[in-house]
C-alpha cells in the first residue's frame, strides 16, 4: 500500500489530506519559507501520532510535526518532502494540579487558552510570544519560544516539567515529571528547543505561575534609541529584573497606533514598555525608582497604566505591533537575533545603518530587557529583486548581532531560516557534537530532517581503529 | 597496561597532582589546566579503555552507583572567573572554582548565581555536573535553569562549547541542559557560563505553624523549609515587602538568613516527589523519627537514616516511585545494599545511546547514572 494508503487505514480519510489544494494552507509557516509536503495528517492521541511515524518510516518518509503554523524560522516547514503531522486537534487540557501548580496538556493547546483555563485559580502559563493567541503549547516546546514576560520568569523551557515523546521509531517515552529532578540525563530539557528533529512532543506539563498580587505598567517616552537603552541599562543595573522591558521605535509606533489607537505618543524616538510585579509595596518602589532613572536617562513623559483595562490595551498595542505592520507593506520580515544588553545601542546604531545603505523601510520593536533584537523590514515582495534584497539585509543584521558577542537567535528558533549560518556562532566541532546528539534520538534522520544543522556537520570521529591497535586494556 | 600508564603518564606530564586522598586509590590523579589537556587524557582514556573519574570538591561524590577508576581528573587548577559582566548579569566561571569564592565575589557587587547555600568545599562544576539546586530554587527555579554555556572535554576526547553566553539564546540544542545533572557521564564540564541575579535589599525569616498554609499565603517565598524543629519562611525584598509578608504569615520577621546546616549522618537520600505531595511524605518521615529538611512547593525532602536496611526506606522509595518520584542517595558509606537510583528511568535506552554520542568508549564516570549507564 502507499503512505497515504496505510495512513487512511489508520486514521480514517477524513483526517489525511494529500491533494495539493488541501496541502497548500499546511506547507508554510508565518515566515517567508514554503515547503513540500507529501501528506498531513490530523491525529488525535499520542498513540496515533506514534503510529503515523511507524507507517512514515516504513515508507522512508521524513515527519514534520506541526502546530498552529505561527512560526518565523521554517521550523515547521519541510526542507525535503515529508508527512506532516498536524498536532492542532490535541487540545485538551488534560488535569490542572492546583496545590502543585502544573498542568498536563495536548500539544495541540493554544497557548492564551492555558492561562485562561488557569485564571480562575490564580495561576498563568508564563511565556507568551506576541502570537499567543494563536500560537500552541507544543509549537511553543518546539521552538523554546519566549515573550515580554520571560525576561523575569525565563523561556519556555523553565516552565516544561515533562513530556510524551513519540521517538523516531514510533515509541512512546515519558521524560521529566512533577517530581523535581528525574534521575538520569536531562532528555525533556534538550527535547525543548530541538524544534521536532529528536522526536515528537505530544503532551506537555507545564509548570504555572502565581498571578501577582500587584502589577504596574509604564509606558516611558525617549528622544533618543540612545537614551531609552540608557534606561534600559540603568535599571537592570539598580538591581531590578522588571516581569518585562519592550522597546518600540518611532515608525513602529505609528504603525502600532495607527493600528490599535492605544494613544501611544507618535511623535517619540523611542517608547519603554516596562511592567513590574509583585508585592504592592514592592512595585510602588520599583515603579518610582523607574520613573527616576528613566528620567535621568532624559525620558519626555511617563505614563502608568492607571487600571487593568489600560494595561490591556497597551500590551494589545505591543503584541499586536507585527499585525500592524501589514497595513505599512504587503510583506514583512521579522527578525530574531540576541545580543549582550550592553551592546544594544550600538547595534541597532549599526542595524539602522544596514536599512539606510539598502533603502528598506524599517520598523523596530523588541526585548530590550533581554538584548533581543526584532528588526521588522516592510517591503513589496511583488518588486523585482526585493527578496533577495531583504535576504542579505536580514543576514547582514545577524553577522552583527554575532559580531557583537550575540546569538542567532533568541526565541524563533534556527529552523530553515538560520541552519546554514550556525558556523557563525559554533566551531566545526561543536556543531559535529549536536550532529551526533541528533543522532542519537534519530539515526535515521526521519524526524524534521534538514533542520538546525547545516549538512555535513557530522564531521569529527572517534578513531576506534587507533584504541583497537593499542589492545585491549 | 603498564606501557599504556607509562604513556599515560607521559601526556599527562605537567598535569599530574597528588592524590586526593578521600578519592578511590589510582595510579595517576592528574588537573589539566586547560579543555584541550582534559580533553587529551580522555582521548588516551577512550582509546586505551581506561576509567575516568571526574573530582572537584568532593561534596556530592557519594550519588550515583561507584566506580572503580582507573585515572583522577581533578578541577584543582581549573580556578578562574574568566568574565564577569555583571551589567549583562552573566558570569563565565571555571569548573574547579569554589563555589563559596563565586558568591562572595558576586556579593560585592550585589548578585548572586543562586547556588546552594550551605555549599561547603563544593565547586561551581560539582553543583552543575550533580545539577543540584539550593534552597532558593522554589523562587528562581532550579541551577540548570542558569547555565547558559557549557564547555564540555567530552569522554572521547573533544572540546566542545554549547549554548552561549547570553541570557536570552535559543541557537542550537542545549547542551548546557543536558549537561547539568549528567553527573561527569558525557565528559568534564570544564567550565559554565552562568546567568545572575541581583541580590534583594533586604531579607529575613518568619516561623510559621503551617508550612502548606504559609506557602499559600505568602507571594513566591525564596523558600519554605521544614525540619525536625519546625517550619520556617525565607523572604527577601525591600524591608516594606518583608513587612507585609510577615503580616499576611501572621508571624514575626527576623532579620537575615539562618539557612539549615548540611544534614548529618551515615546515610542520607534526597527525596523527590510532586510538589503537592511533599507535606504527606513528611508526616511519615516525621513519624519513623528520621531528622529531615523539606523543601516545600519544590518536592524536595532530604533525609539520614541511621540503618539502610530499614524496610521503611524501601517503603519511602516505593510510594516516591508511584507517583513518578525518586528516593535518591546523597551519600553512602562503603558497599551499599541498596541501589543508590531505586528504578530505572523510561527513558534509559535513549539515555545510554546520548551518552555514547559523547562518550562512546564509556570511560566518563561509566556506570554512575541509573540503570549503569
Amino acid at each position: 500500500m502507499s503512505l497515504v494508503e496505510d495512513l487512511r487505514s489508520t486514521l480514517g480519510s477524513d483526517r489525511v489530506h494529500s491533494h495539493p489544494l488541501e496541502l497548500i494552507v499546511y506547507d508554510k509557516d508565518a515566515g517567508v519559507t514554503r515547503g513540500e509536503a507529501v501528506a498531513a495528517v490530523l491525529p488525535e492521541t499520542t498513540q496515533e501520532v506514534a503510529a503515523c511515524v511507524r507507517i512514515a518510516a516504513g515508507h522512508g518518509v521524513p515527519v514534520v510535526a506541526r502546530g498552529a503554523g505561527t512560526g518565523l524560522a521554517g521550523g515547521s516547514v519541510p526542507a525535503e518532502p515529508a508527512l506532516l503531522l498536524v498536532l492542532t486537534r490535541m487540545n485538551e487540557i488534560w488535569e490542572v494540579d492546583e496545590h502543585a501548580s502544573t498542568a498536563w496538556v495536548g500539544a495541540g493547546v493554544l497557548n492564551l487558552d492555558l492561562s485562561r483555563a488557569t485564571e480562575h485559580l490564580g495561576l498563568h502559563y508564563a511565556p507568551d510570544p506576541s502570537s499567543q493567541a494563536a500560537c500552541t503549547v507544543g509549537g511553543n516546546v518546539a521552538t523554546n519560544a519566549g515573550g515580554p514576560h520571560c525576561l523575569a520568569e525565563g523561556t519556555t523551557v523553565a516552565h516544561i516539567l515533562g513530556m510524551e515523546l513519540v521517538t523516531s521509531d514510533g515509541e512512546v517515552v515519558l521524560l521529566g515529571g512533577k517530581a523535581p529532578d528525574p534521575p538520569g540525563l536531562d532528555l525533556r530539557g534538550v527535547v525543548v528547543g530541538s524544534e521536532g528533529t529528536l522526536g515528537i512532543v505530544t503532551k506537555v506539563l507545564v509548570k504555572l505561575t502565581e498571578n501577582p498580587p500587584a502589577v504596574r505598567t509604564l509606558l516611558l517616552t525617549f528622544d533618543s534609541i540612545q537614551a531609552a537603552a540608557a534606561a534600559v541599562s540603568g535599571i537592570i543595573a539598580t538591581g531590578i529584573v522588571p516581569a518585562a522591558l519592550e522597546m518600540m521605535d518611532q515608525p513602529m509606533v505609528v504603525a502600532v497606533e495607527g493600528f490599535t489607537r492605544a494613544g501611544l505618543p507618535v511623535d517619540a524616538a523611542a517608547v519603554l514598555l516596562a511592567e513590574l510585579v509583585g508585592l504592592e509595596e514592592g512595585v510602588a518602589a520599583e515603579a518610582a525608582e523607574v520613573e527616576r532613572i528613566a528620567a535621568d536617562a532624559g525620558a519626555m513623559s511617563v505614563r502608568v497604566a492607571t487600571d487593568e483595562a489600560e494595561r490591556a490595551i497597551l500590551w494589545k498595542a505591543r503584541k499586536n505591533a507585527f499585525g500592524a505592520v501589514a497595513q505599512a507593506a504587503p510583506d514583512y520580515y521579522l527578525h530574531d537575533t540576541v545580543v549582550p544588553r550592553t551592546k544594544l545601542v550600538d547595534v541597532m546604531t549599526e542595524i539602522y545603518a544596514i536599512g539606510e545603505r539598502n533603502d528598506l523601510q524599517m520598523l523596530n520593536v523588541f526585548h530590550a530587557g533581554d538584548g533581543n533584537l526584532h528588526p521588522l523590514v516592510a517591503y513589496d515582495a511583488r518588486e523585482p529583486g526585493m527578496n533577495e534584497k531583504v535576504r542579505a539585509a536580514a543576514e547582514e543584521m545577524v553577522r552583527i548581532s554575532v559580531a557583537a558577542g550575540g546569538s542567532l537567535t533568541g526565541e524563533h528558533g534556527v529552523g530553515l531560516e538560520k541552519r546554514d549560518l550556525m558556523g557563525l556562532v559554533f566551531e566545526p566541532i561543536d556543531l559535529d557534537a549536536q550532529a551526533r546528539l541528533r543522532d542519537a534520538f534519530d539515526p535515521d534522520g526521519l524526524m524534521n530532517p534538514g533542520k538546525v544543522l547545516p549538512t555535513g556537520s557530522r564531521c569529527f570521529d572517534f578513531d576506534l581503529a587507533a584504541r583497537e591497535q593499542a589492545g585491549p586494556s | 597496561m603498564t606501557v599504556l600508564r607509562a604513556e599515560l603518564a607521559k601526556l599527562a606530564k605537567g598535569m599530574m597532582a597528588d592524590p586526593i586522598p578521600a578519592a578511590p586509590p589510582v595510579d595517576l590523579t592528574v588537573a589539566p589546566a586547560h579543555i584541550d589537556e582534559a580533553a587529551a587524557i580522555l582521548r588516551f582514556a577512550s582509546t586505551a579503555g581506561m576509567r575516568v573519574l571526574f573530582w572537584g570538591g568532593g561534596t556530592h561524590q557519594g550519588i550515583g552507583n561507584s566506580l572503580a577508576p582507573d585515572v583522577v581528573m581533578s578541577t584543582d587548577r581549573l580556578n578562574r572567573i574568566v568574565d564577569w559582566q555583571a551589567e549583562d548579569l552573566t558570569v563565565v566561571v571555571e569548573a574547579g572554582v569554589a563555589v563559596s569564592d563565586l558568591e562572595a565575589q558576586l556579593q560585592q557587587r550585589g548578585q548572586t548565581a543562586i547556588l546552594p547555600e550551605t555549599p561547603g568545599g563544593a565547586t561551581v562544576g560539582g553543583v552543575v555536573a550533580a545539577g543540584v539546586s539550593g534552597w532558593r530554587r522554589l523562587r528562581y527555579g532550579p541551577t540548570r535553569d542558569r547555565v547558559l554555556e557549557v564547555a564540555l572535554a567530552t569522554g572521547d576526547g573533544r572540546s566542545v562549547t554549547g549554548g552561549g553566553p547570553l541570557v536570552k539564546n535559543v541557537t542550537g540544542y542545549d547542551l548546557p541542559r543536558l549537561a547539568t545533572g549528567s553527573l561527569g557521564s558525557l565528559g568534564l564540564i570544564v567550565r559554565v557560563c552562568l546567568k545572575l541575579w541581583p541580590l534583594a535589599a533586604d531579607r529575613g525569616m518568619v516561623d510559621v505553624t503551617d508550612p502548606e498554609a504559609a506557602l499559600h499565603s505568602a507571594y513566591r517565598p525564596l523558600a519554605v523549609i521544614e525540619t525536625n524543629d519546625g517550619s520556617t519562611v525565607y523572604l527577601a525584598g525591600t524591608s516594606a515587602e518583608l513587612q507585609a509578608q510577615a503580616r499576611s504569615l501572621g508571624g514575626r520577621l527576623t532579620p537575615g538568613h539562618r539557612w539549615p546546616e548540611p544534614l548529618a549522618g551515615p546515610w542520607e537520600f534526597t527525596l523527590r516527589v510532586p510538589a503537592g505531595a511533599v507535606g504527606q511524605f513528611v508526616r511519615s518521615i516525621r513519624a519513623h523519627g528520621w531528622f529531615f529538611q523539606a523543601a516545600h512547593g519544590v518536592g524536595e525532602v532530604r533525609l539520614v537514616v541511621d540503618d539502610v536496611a530499614d524496610e521503611r526506606l524501601t517503603k519511602l522509595r516505593e510510594a516516591a516511585e508511584m507517583m513518578g518520584g525518586a528516593l535518591v542517595a546523597l551519600r553512602s558509606p562503603g558497599d551499599a545494599s541498596l541501589d543508590p537510583w531505586g528504578a530505572v528511568p523510561a527513558s534509559a535506552g535513549l539515555q545510554r545511546r546520548v551518552k555514547a554520542a559523547f562518550d562512546p568508549v564509556g570511560v566518563a564516570n561509566p556506570g554512575i547514572l541509573p540503570g549503569g549507564i
